[in-house]
């Protein structure tokens, strides 16, 4: 397996981590799947794309030919998608878990609620843009730098690196604050959080804010090399989704090793001359299937200490 | 002397299961009551009902001139947050504590007043000294301690933030002998002047001489005012 694979393998993971790791969370803390998760990463890159095109002419009209141009690209950009994915994450708690979370079967209400919403947000961005496919500015452009040898695209190296301080920044945050407690209480024994006052209602806004920031980062750093559309949600969910699954749901190192697993799954089903890029997904699925026959609760089990 | 918790024509349980019928309650200010009883005659229920944990419930509970009852189908838990705000600790039947945190999250866990939070610290020395057992083990993941460890845990963290009402199920449950009389003198130690506590307990000679009142539970009905029992 040559070099750049492995950077092109790294830089899938990064994109599905944050994808599967915002929908792990959000099961395991509020029980909910929350299906409009592809909604909010296609808002999110039309949030970054409207916020860039209003911003980004004057500040690069003023700063012409800085070297600092790029990272104030990335900056406005990354802000704006995680912004309005955070945003678009408080809208799916105002709709889908603050009227029905305290009714029987939420998990099932939850998930046809936020499908709704999901096909719903769709169409009123294709109503609103309209279909075609737009291209965020391109934040570095298509060169490419050395590191330790090997040839990395600007945009990989972008994503890697983003996603790796994103993840370590929310992880941190679960660990040492005291929402992370709350959140971490109600993940593990939700009765005994309510009996410690821990109220469900104010720990799932910031919960869901977080994971749809999670999702706007996602759409941001992906659009540097698919495009912005409405539709651009769907594949996003599904692998973010199956790949919560193979890590058991609820575990987020289990999503995270998930999320590497089936990123290079995917980088080497691509190289394989008689497979190739259109077999992927046959891949990807046959092999989560098989998984989740050999080990019904995903790899999660096998790196969480105490599990009820 | 007022009482703090008034319960009168509580009924509750579990969709059309019936558990508890028409209880009536009177707990005085500083009061140590002790509910006894069987496994399954809705001592457990009785609490859940305070606290909002049962599937529905009828009839008027009075906590410190607050009502906290009423009839109510839907919404288990939904308020349980707020009347622990309002000031009702408990300590859940068995085990009821987060498996994957440690001993000393567990305990600021409990800590939801603001002055508590601020104080944690010094109250899980408290804590500490109620448990002695408990302060090497700070760091220790709370899933992998002994059946007696998690008690005091979970007593532990009913007591980090002050309560008028302790409602304590079970303390004894699964535990040797001279560790529940270890957690029975815990409990005789909070302070309760201000507010009263409940305990739940099937081992009446274990309470001896540690409550004031002792109630028997028989069929999800009060039954008999005891009072205080000597037991040979």
């Amino acid at each position: 397996m040559d070099a750049t694979l492995i950077v092109y393998a790294l830089n899938l993971s990064a994109i599905y981590a944050l994808m599967a790791i915002g929908i792990s969370l959000l099961w395991s803390s509020i029980g909910m799947m929350n299906m409009a998760h592809g909604a909010t990463f296609a808002v999110a890159g039309y949030g970054a794309l409207v916020i860039g095109d209003a911003v980004l002419p004057g500040i690069e009209s003023a700063l012409r030919g800085s070297d600092l141009l790029p990272f104030i690209r990335l900056a406005v950009l990354l802000s704006a998608g995680v912004g309005t994915g955070a945003v678009f994450g408080g809208i799916i708690y105002l709709l889908a878990f603050l009227p029905i979370h305290d009714k029987a079967n939420f998990a099932v209400r939850g998930l046809i609620v936020t499908l709704a919403i999901n096909l719903a947000t769709v169409q009123l961005l294709l109503w609103w843009f309209g279909p075609r496919q737009k291209a965020l500015p391109a934040i570095f452009g298509m060169g490419r730098l050395e590191v330790f040898g090997i040839p990395v695209r600007y945009d990989q190296a972008v994503t890697i690196t983003a996603t790796v301080i994103l993840l370590g920044v929310v992880l941190a945050w679960l660990r040492t604050s005291r929402k992370g407690l709350e959140i971490r209480a109600m993940m593990q024994n939700p009765e005994g959080a309510a009996l410690s006052g821990i109220s469900a209602r104010r720990t799932a806004l910031p919960i869901m804010a977080v994971t749809g920031a999670m999702a706007g980062a996602a759409a941001v750093l992906l659009s540097q090399t698919v495009f912005v559309s409405p539709g651009a949600g769907a594949m996003p969910l599904i692998k973010g989704m199956i790949i919560a699954l193979l890590g058991g749901l609820g575990s987020v190192p289990g999503a995270a090793a998930a999320a590497v697993l089936i990123g290079f799954l995917e980088a080497i089903t691509g190289v394989i001359p008689f497979l190739g890029q259109r077999m992927v997904l046959l891949v990807q699925f046959g092999f989560i299937i098989l998984v989740l026959i050999l080990r019904p609760r995903g790899i999660g089990g096998l790196l969480d200490e105490t599990r009820k | 002397m007022t009482a703090i918790l008034q319960i009168s024509d509580l009924s509750a349980g579990y969709g059309p299961l019936r558990v508890l019928h028409e209880i009536n309650l009177s707990v005085a200010r500083g009061e140590r009551l002790a509910i006894v009883g069987l496994n399954g005659h809705g001592k457990t229920t009785l609490f859940r009902a305070i606290t909002h944990l049962v599937g529905w419930q009828q009839g008027s509970i009075l906590f410190d001139g607050t009502q906290i009852g009423g009839t109510r189908s839907l919404g288990e838990g939904r308020r349980t947050p707020g009347i622990v705000r309002l000031g009702v600790a408990m300590t859940p039947q068995g085990d009821a504590i987060f498996p994957g945190l440690t001993v000393r999250q567990h305990l600021d866990c409990g800590a939801w007043s603001r002055r508590a939070w601020k104080e944690r610290a010094r109250r899980r020395e408290m804590i500490f000294d109620l448990f002695p057992p408990l302060r090497k083990l700070e760091n220790t993941t709370v899933g992998t301690l002994s059946g007696g460890e998690r008690r005091m845990v979970s007593v532990g963290r009913a007591l980090m933030t002050e309560a008028r009402l302790y409602l304590i199920d079970e303390p004894s449950l699964g535990l040797a002998p001279i560790i529940s009389q270890r957690v029975v003198a815990a409990l005789r130690e909070i302070d309760v002047r201000d507010g009263a506590m409940i305990v739940a307990e099937q081992n009446v000679s274990l309470l001896d001489g540690q409550v004031d009142r002792m109630i028997g539970m028989h069929a999800g009905r009060l039954r008999g005012d005891v009072g205080h029992v000597e037991l040979g």
